[in-house]
């Protein structure tokens, strides 16, 4: 993504924030939209959009679980293994998951790219346990060990978004 | 014992409040209305105090209080902030007002503003709360539109406005400093305190940070007024308060319920449906994973701030982890322990070190590989955390830990001996209570 798009969306944005390093969250989400991940370019982007450094944009992405400065699959599936989701099976439903595509228990993005599956600490949704978040789509569940063949199918049917949020 | 439906306005009125209109024919935007229209604004800082509201996000600090810090003359523009970052393990209250309640925490925030003379109010909300935060932007819109907020929100020419802040993935960003540092384009890490955001936050303004809920709480407590809040309860746990529930009980959700009247074992049994058939309770992390852990001697504490402290534990953001006879307690505690290690921001070797240790210790027994002195040296790892470290994320690690070796001494000895038995968790679709 270059500045001038990151720039378009920060426009509407930037009479709420009284420093423009505030907009740097926001900038480096949307800029992640375009390949679901952040490169150098994209960091480039927002420095510029936002009157910092890219090593100073850098530094601040690096620190967030969602933010992506490595290639990634197409979409994102997050898993919680947090303790509300342990009791309930999510360990089987995630090396079930990593199983299935092919994976070592670190997880990991499949072969063909098609999706990455990771790990997550808790998402809020404890009472749906053991809970899956595909990229920023709502949190599913409970989706138990048994489904997870159906639900990694129903994840690669999806079409892709134009905007991938994470 | 009974149920209630205060802060949870969706389920008196029976469905979702998302769109405007319903929300004012329940009676949405009148406690704004008055306020802003016959109530001072000392006044509306006032009531806060007496309704002895405290804050829901974990520290249970009077909101009231905490609201008459902020200078009343700052030459600086005055913040509040609302902190949706919900990321305490365990807790999943937030996450109910936001997307079936909004305009209650829109209201709530702009009385908050109002008491404390300011005219902008920022949502930081965590990232992986995408869903939630699109409901909050639906309802940021027609809060707009309807003139409940912008340039006359608090009376004519008063303005306030309100903006949504998305986070990326972190939960020390819940932590108010964390979070400040993070709404300013900074990496989320805790700042020394003091100063205290009251005096010196969000760009070295005096801010008020409260909690989704605590501020969802007050459109009713200016609506019916402070002594009705404060007449539920007791002296020092007033109100009403949202409890998570979640692991092995057959219902787990959302149950708003009065502070005192009702106890850990009413919780988990009558209202949560209890254990499957043949399970037992064992353990129970009620305020979050942030909290000393509970055994079954503790079952008939009263669920209010006192009692649990008295108990030996924190009602915290009442994220309330139950636990049966199934799992062993040197895994679960593991899996705590592997949060904070995932968690802890670096910034302090203590915490940054000693989570690394503690898991390993931990990591250690539970795969058999343990020695019986690791159990004593697990303890001695977590003293030499606390009071060493800049924020409260390093106690929330060693309060869970320490805990379970205290009033688990046979099992983490036995596990020390022959590792943990294999998992079995509970895999069942029980669904969680609407809320
Ligand atoms: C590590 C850590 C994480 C926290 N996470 C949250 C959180 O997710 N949400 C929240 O409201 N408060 C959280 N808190 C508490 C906040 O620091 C702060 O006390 C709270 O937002 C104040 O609001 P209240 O008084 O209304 O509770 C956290 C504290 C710590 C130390
Ligand atoms: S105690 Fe831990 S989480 Fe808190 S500032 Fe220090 S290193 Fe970061
Ligand atoms: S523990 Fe998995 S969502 Fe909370």
């Amino acid at each position: 993504m270059n500045a001038d798009q990151v720039n378009a969306y920060l426009a509407p944005l930037r009479d709420r924030y009284p420093e423009s390093r505030a907009l740097i969250l926001p900038a480096l989400k949307y800029a992640q939209t375009e390949k679901g991940w952040l490169d150098l370019e994209d960091l480039e982007a927002v420095a510029e959009a936002t009157g910092l450094t890219s090593a100073y944009v850098e530094s601040v992405a690096s620190f967030y679980d969602r933010l992506y400065l490595r290639p990634t699959g197409r979409r994102i599936v997050s898993v919680c293994v947090t303790l509300s989701c342990m009791l309930r099976g999510s360990d089987q439903l995630y090396a079930r998951l990593c199983d299935l595509e092919g994976l070592p228990p670190e997880g990991g993005t499949s072969e063909d790219g098609g999706v990455t599956i990771q790990t997550a600490q808790c998402l809020g949704y404890c009472d749906k346990a053991p809970c899956v978040q595909v990229d920023v789509d709502e949190t599913e569940g409970p989706v138990l060990p048994d489904e997870a063949e159906e639900f990694l199918a129903k994840v690669r049917a999806a079409a892709q978004p134009t905007e991938v949020w994470r | 014992m009974p149920i209630r439906n205060i802060v949870y306005r969706h389920l008196e009125h029976g469905g979702d409040l998302t769109a405007l209109s319903d929300y004012e024919a329940s009676g949405g935007w009148k406690a704004l209305e008055t306020a802003t229209a016959h109530m001072e604004r000392d006044d509306v800082l006032y009531a806060l105090h007496r309704s002895v509201l405290r804050g829901r996000g974990g520290a249970g600090f009077p909101m009231g209080r905490k609201a008459s810090f902020i200078p009343k003359d700052a030459e600086k523009p005055v913040y509040v902030v609302c902190n949706a970052d919900e990321s305490e393990p365990g807790t999943f209250k937030d996450r109910a007002i936001m997307e079936h309640n909004p305009f209650q925490l829109l209201e709530g925030i702009a009385l908050a503003g109002y008491a404390i003379r300011s005219r902008h109010g920022y949502i930081y909300i965590r990232g992986e709360y995408e869903h939630q935060a699109r409901a909050l932007d639906r309802a940021l819109e027609a809060a707009y539109s309807a003139g409940h907020l912008g340039p006359d929100a608090h009376g004519p020419g008063e303005p306030f406005d309100i903006t949504l802040h998305r986070g990326a993935g972190a939960y020390i960003c819940g932590e108010e400093t964390g979070l400040l540092e993070s709404l300013e384009g900074k990496r989320g890490q805790p700042r020394l305190k003091p100063p205290f955001p009251a005096v010196a936050g969000l760009w070295e303004s005096p801010t008020l940070i409260n909690n989704v809920e605590t501020l969802a709480s007050v459109p009713p407590i200016i609506e019916h007024g402070a002594d009705w809040w404060a007449q539920m309860g007791t002296e020092k746990s007033t109100g009403v308060k949202i409890f998570s529930v979640s692991g092995h009980v057959m219902r787990p959700g959302n149950y708003e319920i009065v502070l005192h009247d009702t106890s850990l074992r009413e919780l988990i049994y009558d209202i949560c449906g209890g254990f499957r058939p043949g399970r037992d309770f064992k353990a129970c992390w009620v305020g979050g994973s942030s909290v000393p852990v509970l055994t079954k001697e503790h079952l008939d504490v009263a669920l209010d701030y006192e009692s649990l402290q008295a108990a030996g534990t924190f009602l915290g953001s009442a994220g309330c982890i139950v636990m049966d006879d199934s799992e062993c307690i040197v895994r679960a505690t593991l899996r705590l322990a592997e949060f904070y290690r995932h968690e802890s921001c670096g910034k302090c070797s203590p915490c940054r070190e000693g989570t690394m240790w503690m898991v390993k210790l931990l990591d250690r027994l539970v795969n058999g590989e343990g020695r019986p002195e690791d159990v004593d040296l697990l303890l001695k790892v977590s003293g030499r955390i606390q009071g060493r470290v800049l924020c409260a994320l390093a106690d929330g690690a060693v309060a869970p830990i320490a805990s379970a070796v205290h009033l688990f001494p046979d099992e983490f000895a036995e596990v020390a001996r022959n590792g943990s038995p294999p998992p079995t968790p509970m895999i069942e679709s029980t669904a969680g209570a609407a809320a």
